[in-house]
Order: structure tokens, then C-alpha cells, then sequence
């Protein structure tokens, strides 16, 4: 499904002043796969999310999604590739202010240029799948925070995608609410076969997941299952 | 289609949330459209009421008048002696037989009188040809004839302002007698109303009445045969250049002019008039446009100002329309299409406007004002121009925002 080879990403912030953000990454993802990306910030987790996502461009390497190169595509490709394969869940939710759940939801339709005629109802299905069926017609400031990134989950799975990914999609929920959304990823994960990538700083959330890759200065320093991987970070 | 419906109401909606915001922006265009509109309205009502006034005259008329004309145009004192006469009008009917109808002007102001109203009028002596040439129709009666002219015949061919002077409201002026100084003629016909002339003289004020009874009976010429004016009215418009010079060539002969020596006469044609009225009614044009353009290019740059700081304002939400998959193009559109709305509906209220102030300025100062569908779709067209043009660098720049920097902003 993901498939990354020595991916860098090189900032350049004024003349001379240059960060690397990522000093060669190399990891691969299959499909159905639920990863969290771990690390502390700076360490290129971000970066590499919007790698993932298409939103930005390597400096350097490869990156093959679904078996096609990505890195090599200009602005308006990758945006087709955003809409057609990837879903994306924010940690700020990211809905459009003033516009209803439901219209929130299409919109990736309307860029898909997907006939009108299918929107409201695949807009329905996607609230459906994330049980938020009755509230199309709220507002975003009408809904709870849970409420909020369950329509988000909604928008990023109207396209169906193949692949879902999380920038703290948990970061600004309680705990009971961020582990019911935890519970529909998961749900959804096992569902559709969806391959997710989520970025976490918190340890349950990659407790939850199936995989571990840990990030450290830009570079993976821990790849695994959750308990092994969690279990040797614990140590001193 | 569900793209276009799509940004449109995105579009509406962002500029609906931000109404005031809006249409003070929008007015820079509105004034800018209504100052068009009304101004052009204006000018080609003017310009179509002087084209009509040179018309009235009739664009195929050559006016011969004595003296000559100075370096600024204007005609010399002719002196006590008009350098024009009956025998020049003679030998150009004679040679331009077929080609031109010639007749010639002999006036005078004078008293005329009909029972108890009296009224001073110009008192115009002119052969029969006159009415052909002037093509002037008749209201009632007739105009005189040939053997009147010969015999001196006391015939009179009233304008309608005379007759009004002369006469109560609804009483027929045909066949009753008028006093020209002391001297009774009797009423044959009426004339139609021609109107004023381009330089504001009532062409209906006006006794006309056969030449030689005017030169013997009226106007008591010292020097017979001397006339004001030797009118020509050209068959076919194409031939007046060569009918100007054929004129000018035949006078140059008959007066004896020298060669080297300038005219004694002055040779106008109505083409002529026609022509400077329409230059400078085009310079009037360029004036309004270069008002216009003004105008419209401040509304342009407060377009501009509001777009920039919705740009600036939605960033996010240009973020999360990136992030899900919008192309530039999407972006670049939606950004355009708030620009021409703006514009359009700026001009619209523009146009609304400007036909508003047309119409009070022809109604209260009285102008004559043409609100032609050409001018509004002309401010129509200039304010979706300047939609566009002022709408191509805002929309450029945020269809240009990285989505990762788009998406971080607060």
C-alpha cells in the first residue's frame, strides 16, 4: 500500500539556515494496516504525515502509493490523489465554519466532480457509517467535539479512500470521547480494510493500534508491535 | 455544473455573510457604472440633437455666403455691398443643371402686421427653387410660383412661429392679408416647422416672399440683384466635393479673382458641419471614457483590498478545500467568481443608477438624454472586466497557499 525509500525533507528557513525535518526514511505499510507514528516534537512525525498525505514534497527518495510514484507529481495530481486515495482526520476537526455536516461531507465530491445527483446520499451513507445519520443538517458549531471529528471521519471516507490518516485525531477530545472514535477507527479498519497511518504523541492511542514506528530526529528508531515497542521506550 | 452551482454559493454565501463589507465594496463599481451610463446617455443625447438639427437643414446643402473666411473662421465684415448676387445664383443653376437645384436668399428684418397683432420677423426673399432646396413641406397652401416671381406677385409664405404671432390660436392664415412695411400681401401658404438651427436660430420665425417683389417692394434694395446667401442642394450626396469646387471655380470666374487672390465668398457644406459636431462629440465620448475608466479602475483596487482580506480571512478554509482534493483551479475560480459578482452586481446597481440620474437630468434641466442599450452593455462589460482584472491576483494567491501552511493557519 505505502511503500517510502530514504524519504528526506529538508526546510530551508532564510539563507544558509536549513532544518532536516527527515534524514532518510525507509518504511513500508500494507493494506488494511493500522500504524501510529510516534515521537516527540521535531522529530519529523508531522513532516512525514504530510508526506503521506500528499500535501507536501520530499526533498529527496521515493514514495509509492498503491504502487504508483507520487513524489513526481505536480500540484494538481496530487490533489487528485488526496481526493481519490486518501482521507485526512485533523486534530482540530477542520470543518468548514457555517456549512452543514452533511454539505461538509461532500465536499471532496464536489472537487471528485461526482454527480450531484449521488451527493446527499453518499454524504448520508458516510454520516451513517460514523452514526451521526440524524445530525446532516447541524452546523459543525452545533455539534460536540466527538460529534465534530466523527463527521470529519465522515468527509475523509465519503471518497472511499484506501488510505486514512490521523494527525491527533484524539488531541482535542476527553478521554471517553476519543476512545469511542478510537473504537470507530478501529471498526472501520476492520470493516473496509482501510489502511490507516496516525500520528499520536499519546501512548494509548498507540497501545490501540497494530504498529509502531517511532521517529527521532528525523529517523525511524523503533518499528514494531505496540507492547514491544512501548515496553522498550519505557526503559531509561 | 455541480462545481460551477457549488462555487457560486460558496461565493454568495461569503459574500452575503460579510453584506456590508460587500456592497461598500461594490460601490466604487456602482459609482463608476452609473457615471457611464449617465454620462453617455447624455452625450449621445446631445449628439444625436445636434446630428438632427444639421439633418433638419439637410446634409446635401451648400451654402454660398459673401466675404471671406479669416485664419480662425471667421467671416470678414462683407461691407455695405453683399459680393454675392442674383446673376451668380443664375450662372450656377445653369451650369450645374441636373446636378444641383440653386437658389438664393435675400432677408431683412421687418414689421409685419395682420389686423391688430403686428410682429417683427425676417422678411426672406428667395425664388420659387426655394422650398426644393431647403426640401421645406408645406403645412397648407402653396408655394409661389414662377410667374408670381416674374410679375412680382404680393404673395406671402409664412413660417409656423409667424403665424403664431400673427394669429389667434386655430384661425386659418390662408388667403388673409398681411402688412409687410405698410405693403399688403396676401397669406398662400403655410410652412412646416423645421425647428431651430444648430446655432440656435427659430427657422420659423420667417415671411417668405418671392425675390423681386422682396428686392422692389419690401426691402428697398439701393442696389438691385445683391443677395445674403446662394443656396445648392446636391442630387446625389457623393457628387458635393466636385460641386464645392465646381462652385468655387465658377464664382473665382465671375467675381474676376486673380489667382493668388482669396475668395470673396465663403463655400459651407452641411457634410462638413456634420463632421465637427461628430469630432467633437467624439472627444466628448473620450472625455466620459477617460472619467469612467478612472472610476471604475477605484472600484477595481477596492475589489482587489476586499478579496485580499477574505483571502487572508479564509485561509484555513482554503486549506481544508486543498487538503480534500481542490485543484488551483478550483481555488483560483472561487476567488474570480466572488470578484464578478461583486462587479456585476456593483454595475448592475450601477446601471440602475446611472439610468435613474439620465433620466432626472433630461427631465429637470431639460437635456435630451438617449439611455442606449449599447452603453449599459458596454458598463456591463467594463465591470466584469474589472471583476476580473482585479479578481486574477487575490484569487492567485490563495490558490498559490500551501495547503500545509493553509491548514496551520489560526
Amino acid at each position: 500500500m505505502i511503500a517510502i525509500h530514504e524519504l528526506r525533507k529538508t526546510y530551508t528557513l532564510g539563507a544558509g539556515n536549513e532544518v532536516e525535518a527527515l534524514r532518510g526514511v525507509t518504511l513500508g505499510v500494507r493494506a488494511g494496516e493500522l500504524v501510529t507514528i510516534m515521537g516527540a516534537s521535531g522529530s519529523g512525525k508531522s513532516t512525514l504525515l504530510n508526506l503521506l498525505g500528499c500535501l507536501d514534497r520530499p526533498s529527496s527518495g521515493s514514495y509509492r502509493l498503491d504502487g504508483v510514484e507520487v513524489t513526481t507529481l505536480d500540484a494538481d495530481a496530487r490533489a487528485e490523489i488526496r481526493n481519490r486515495k486518501i482521507g485526512f482526520v485533523f486534530q482540530s476537526f477542520n470543518l468548514l465554519p457555517r456549512t452543514t455536516a452533511r454539505e461538509n461531507v461532500a465536499l471532496p465530491l464536489v472537487y471528485g466532480e461526482v454527480p450531484r445527483a449521488e451527493h446527499a446520499e453518499r454524504a448520508e451513507a458516510a454520516l451513517a457509517a460514523v452514526g451521526l445519520a440524524a445530525l446532516g443538517d447541524r452546523l459543525p458549531q452545533q455539534l460536540s467535539g466527538g460529534q465534530q471529528q466523527r463527521v470529519a471521519i465522515a468527509r475523509a471516507l465519503v471518497t472511499r479512500p484506501r488510505l486514512l490518516l490521523g494527525d491527533e485525531p484524539t488531541g482535542n477530545l476527553d478521554t471517553a470521547t476519543a476512545s469511542e472514535i478510537l473504537h470507530l477507527l478501529r471498526e472501520l479498519n476492520a470493516r473496509e480494510q482501510l489502511t490507516m497511518v496516525i500520528v499520536t504523541h499519546e501512548a494509548a492511542v498507540a497501545a490501540w493500534s497494530d504498529r509502531v514506528v517511532v521517529l527521532r530526529d528525523g529517523r525511524i528508531v523503533a518499528d514494531g508491535a505496540p507492547d514491544r515497542v512501548l515496553a522498550a521506550r519505557a526503559l531509561p | 455544473m455541480t462545481l460551477l452551482r457549488a462555487t457560486l454559493r460558496t461565493a454568495l454565501s461569503a459574500l452575503h455573510r460579510n453584506l456590508l463589507r460587500s456592497a461598500l465594496t461594490a460601490l466604487g463599481v456602482v459609482i463608476g457604472v452609473a457615471a457611464l451610463v449617465a454620462m453617455v446617455s447624455v452625450g449621445q443625447g446631445a449628439s444625436m440633437a445636434i446630428q438632427a438639427q444639421i439633418r433638419n437643414l439637410g446634409t446635401n446643402v451648400i451654402m454660398v455666403l459673401p466675404g471671406a473666411t479669416t485664419a480662425a473662421g471667421v467671416r470678414s465684415s462683407a461691407g455695405a455691398v453683399s459680393t454675392l448676387s442674383v446673376g451668380d445664383g443664375r450662372a450656377l443653376a445653369r451650369a450645374l443643371v441636373g446636378v444641383a437645384e440653386v437658389s438664393w436668399v435675400r432677408r431683412d428684418v421687418a414689421q409685419v402686421t395682420a389686423g391688430n397683432r403686428n410682429w417683427q420677423t425676417a422678411i426672406q426673399g428667395s425664388p420659387p427653387s426655394f422650398a426644393a432646396v431647403r426640401d421645406w413641406p408645406l403645412k397648407s397652401g402653396r408655394f409661389f410660383t414662377q410667374s408670381e416671381e416674374d410679375s412680382a406677385a404680393r404673395v406671402a409664405v409664412l413660417g409656423q412661429t409667424t403665424v403664431a404671432e400673427l394669429f389667434a390660436p386655430g384661425a386659418d392664415p390662408l388667403d388673409a392679408i398681411v402688412r409687410i412695411k405698410q405693403v399688403p400681401f396676401r397669406v398662400i401658404g403655410v410652412l412646416g416647422r423645421k425647428g431651430q438651427t444648430s446655432w440656435g436660430q427659430d427657422q420659423d420665425d420667417v415671411v417668405i416672399v418671392p425675390f423681386n417683389t422682396a428686392e422692389r417692394r419690401v426691402l428697398g434694395a439701393t442696389v438691385l440683384g445683391s443677395v445674403n446667401m446662394i443656396l445648392l442642394s446636391v442630387g446625389r450626396t457623393g457628387d458635393i466635393a466636385w460641386v464645392v469646387e465646381e462652385v468655387r471655380r465658377l464664382l473665382r470666374a465671375r467675381h474676376r479673382l486673380a489667382e493668388g487672390q482669396v475668395d470673396d465668398f465663403t463655400v459651407r457644406t452641411m457634410t462638413e458641419m456634420f463632421e465637427t459636431s461628430l469630432a467633437a462629440s467624439r472627444v466628448m465620448a473620450q472625455l466620459l471614457a477617460a472619467i469612467a475608466s478612472i472610476s471604475l479602475l477605484v472600484g477595481g483596487i477596492g475589489i482587489m483590498n476586499t478579496l485580499l482580506v477574505s483571502v487572508a480571512e479564509r485561509t484555513r478554509e482554503i486549506g481544508i478545500r486543498l487538503a480534500v482534493g481542490a485543484k488551483t483551479r478550483h481555488i483560483l475560480a472561487q476567488f474570480l467568481v466572488e470578484s464578478v459578482l461583486l462587479s456585476l452586481a456593483g454595475g448592475l446597481a450601477g446601471t440602475v443608477l446611472g439610468v435613474a440620474a439620465a433620466t432626472a437630468i433630461g427631465r429637470f434641466a431639460g437635456w435630451p438624454v438617449i439611455v442606449s442599450v449599447r452603453a449599459v452593455v458596454l458598463a456591463f462589460a467594463f465591470a466584469a472586466a474589472v471583476g476580473v482584472l482585479f479578481g486574477v491576483y487575490p484569487a492567485r494567491r490563495a490558490a498559490r497557499l500551501d495547503p500545509i501552511v493553509a491548514l496551520r493557519h489560526e
